[in-house]
């Protein structure tokens, strides 16, 4: 038996370190760690802390504007809220259904809500159920009205914001909002009815049912 | 350790265009080696002369499998952040059966041929030549066939949930199944005649 | 297995030993894996050149083609900017640089001894088209789809693996004059 293993030709020990490997392989268990994480809370407040989870509404509309299509773009409202207005690109995912949908986990997923509850609710059942590149929205749907459907110019802005102002026009305007210029402050942005749903037609904003890139061949 | 490196951010899009090269030349390295280089040699595979693309293939299958599941196992991989290409049984049948029918008339497949390409073989530079026309027709009848291309979906599913199997009872059946090729195939180039394909 | 004697250094070095290299390729794969997630591939690097090529002469035929535009939706960087692109320039060098290691980088034309090296190239254009068409319709080719996809069992690339040698064993007969 001491000389067995030496004595035996190359493809037959490469052969025979296979099966060893394949026969502990009946025992060793399952590959996939399923859904009992374990949460680092510590590496969880640290990512809260520097708020890298979250992206901004100027941010999330330089993606769609650029017809990223590396992220999913989850609404957590309610289906007559998705049906009235939704961001451009986006799946209606109501935070009950969110375990059943199908989601991968080495997806970019960007969450919103109306403000920003319901999506740091959903942000935490996906981190512990091991999803790993979660975000939100800063400041939801809320946020993403106020910065690209209707920014607004003060009258008294400075020249950095006035221009700042002007790139921001012609991304508004990409997603059918309309900017104001002076006006007084607070009150003008109370009520503004949301833009049509079919708008974001110029430029080149992904279809509707876009396809990550394929990672195969 | 958590690996898919890139899954967890460890680097970006730009570092990852380097390791994809890195990566690549020991993917083009070994199949040279091979001699997968060498229509002739691939192509004897399909006339039981020489059966060396069995062997290195689920030697390469059996290599990465084994590897993916103990790395998996220990908990150094996260098996769910891999990707898994969609399965669409049917156009990737007939895809096959296609695809198996090009190697025997051209001899290569698209790796091989790149391998074959670059070391002077003419007959590989052709045969790229014919993939980027065969993919250019692909794309233009695309309208035509997509509703093929997209029919019988059955999602990302691997055989371990499609059979109902543990995976690792699927990796030793897999291991016995090539162990038990190999020796077939060592007998049949004995019995044969061993006529392999040298340089 | 063909450890044939070392005298005669002339000529191209043998291959080595399939297993051996079957390991290598496991291995690359592996590591692949463990760095990116994700395994290899060749076909979807030419699609990408494909349709970069289209969308230059016929942007518009490009955009509106589904099969182009998975390839160019991502406008902020250029379709040839691309893992699988990169990945394949890699397999271009690493091939060279084993063949010349190995004395085998020579100017030919592989074929049987029954065949003209027109009709040889000929087979090998029209072999490359049907090739291209069918690892389309398969969502990826041998390294791709065969390869990769059989390492973590999935179910489409099995039966892809057994399509491509059936397909390959229904049609050998067929072809036989080209190699033998």
């Amino acid at each position: 038996m001491k000389n067995f293993f030496p004595k035996l030709s190359l493809n037959k020990k490469l052969a025979l370190l296979a099966f060893i490997l394949g026969l502990i392989a009946i025992f060793a268990g399952n590959p996939y760690r399923g859904s009992s994480v374990t949460l680092d809370t510590k590496e969880l407040s640290l990512i809260v802390d520097k708020t890298v989870d979250h992206v901004s509404a100027e941010e999330l509309a330089d993606w769609i504007i650029q017809g990223k299509s590396d992220f999913k773009l989850l609404d957590l409202r309610t289906e007559k809220e998705f049906n009235e207005y939704h961001i451009p690109s986006a799946e209606l995912v109501p935070l009950a259904e969110l375990n059943q949908y199908p989601l991968l986990r080495n997806e970019k997923i960007v969450l919103y809500s109306e403000g920003g509850i319901h999506s740091a609710q959903a942000w935490m059942l996906l981190r512990a159920n091991g999803y790993k590149a979660v975000y939100m929205l800063f400041g939801g749907l809320e946020e993403w009205a106020d910065k690209i459907l209707f920014p607004k110019l003060a009258q008294n802005a400075t020249p950095e914001q006035t221009t700042a102002f002007e790139k921001m026009k012609e991304v508004s305007k990409f997603f059918g909002g309309s900017p104001q210029v002076g006006g007084a402050t607070e009150e003008v942005s109370s009520k503004k009815p949301m833009p049509k749903l079919e708008m974001p037609t110029g430029g080149s904003a992904p279809t509707a049912g876009k396809k990550k890139k394929k990672e195969g061949c | 350790m958590n690996t898919p490196f890139f899954k967890y951010g460890l680097f970006g899009d730009d570092v990852s265009l380097v390791i994809a090269f890195v990566i690549g030349i020991g993917f083009g390295f070994f199949l040279e080696r091979a001699g997968f280089g060498n229509g002739r040699k691939l192509a004897a595979q399909f006339y039981f002369n020489d059966l060396t693309v069995f062997k290195v293939m689920f030697t390469a299958i059996i290599t990465a499998m084994v590897g993916i599941y103990y790395l998996s196992v220990i908990g150094w991989m996260d098996l769910s952040l891999v990707y898994l290409n969609p399965t669409y049984i049917v156009p990737q049948t007939i895809g096959g059966l296609l695809l198996g029918f090009g190697f025997v008339i051209g001899g290569y497949c698209p790796g091989t041929s790149c391998v074959s390409a670059v070391t002077g073989k003419i007959d590989g530079m052709v045969y790229l030549l014919g993939i980027v026309v065969g993919i250019f027709i692909f794309g233009e009848i695309f309208p035509l066939v997509s509703n093929f291309y997209n029919s019988t979906p059955m999602g990302q599913i691997t055989l371990s949930q499609l059979f109902n199997i543990p995976y690792g009872i699927l990796v030793f059946a897999v291991v016995m199944m090539a162990i038990g090729g190999f020796a077939a195939a060592e007998w049949a180039e004995k019995k044969l005649g061993n006529k392999i394909v040298e340089p | 297995m063909s450890s044939t004697s070392n005298e005669v250094q002339h000529g191209p070095k043998p291959y080595w030993n399939p297993y051996l290299s079957g390991m290598g390729l496991g291995l690359v794969l592996l590591l692949s894996y463990v760095i990116m997630g994700r395994g290899l591939g060749a076909s979807g690097a030419f699609s990408s050149l494909v349709a970069t090529g289209v969308s230059a002469i016929a942007p518009e035929h490009a955009k509106a083609n589904e099969f182009y535009n998975e390839y160019l939706a991502d406008t902020t960087k250029s379709p040839l900017k691309d893992w699988l692109v990169f990945e394949v320039l890699g397999v271009l060098a690493g091939g060279f640089i084993s063949g010349a290691l190995a004395g085998r980088i020579k100017k030919t034309v592989e074929k049987g001894p029954h065949i003209s090296v027109s009709g040889r190239l000929l087979y090998a254009f029209v072999g490359g088209a049907i090739m291209g068409i069918g690892a389309k319709l398969a969502r990826g080719c041998t390294s791709g789809q065969a390869l990769t996809g059989g390492a973590v069992l999935n179910v489409g690339s099995w039966a892809f693996i057994l399509a491509v040698f059936g397909g390959a064993y229904m049609f050998a007969y067929f072809f036989r004059r080209q190699w033998r």
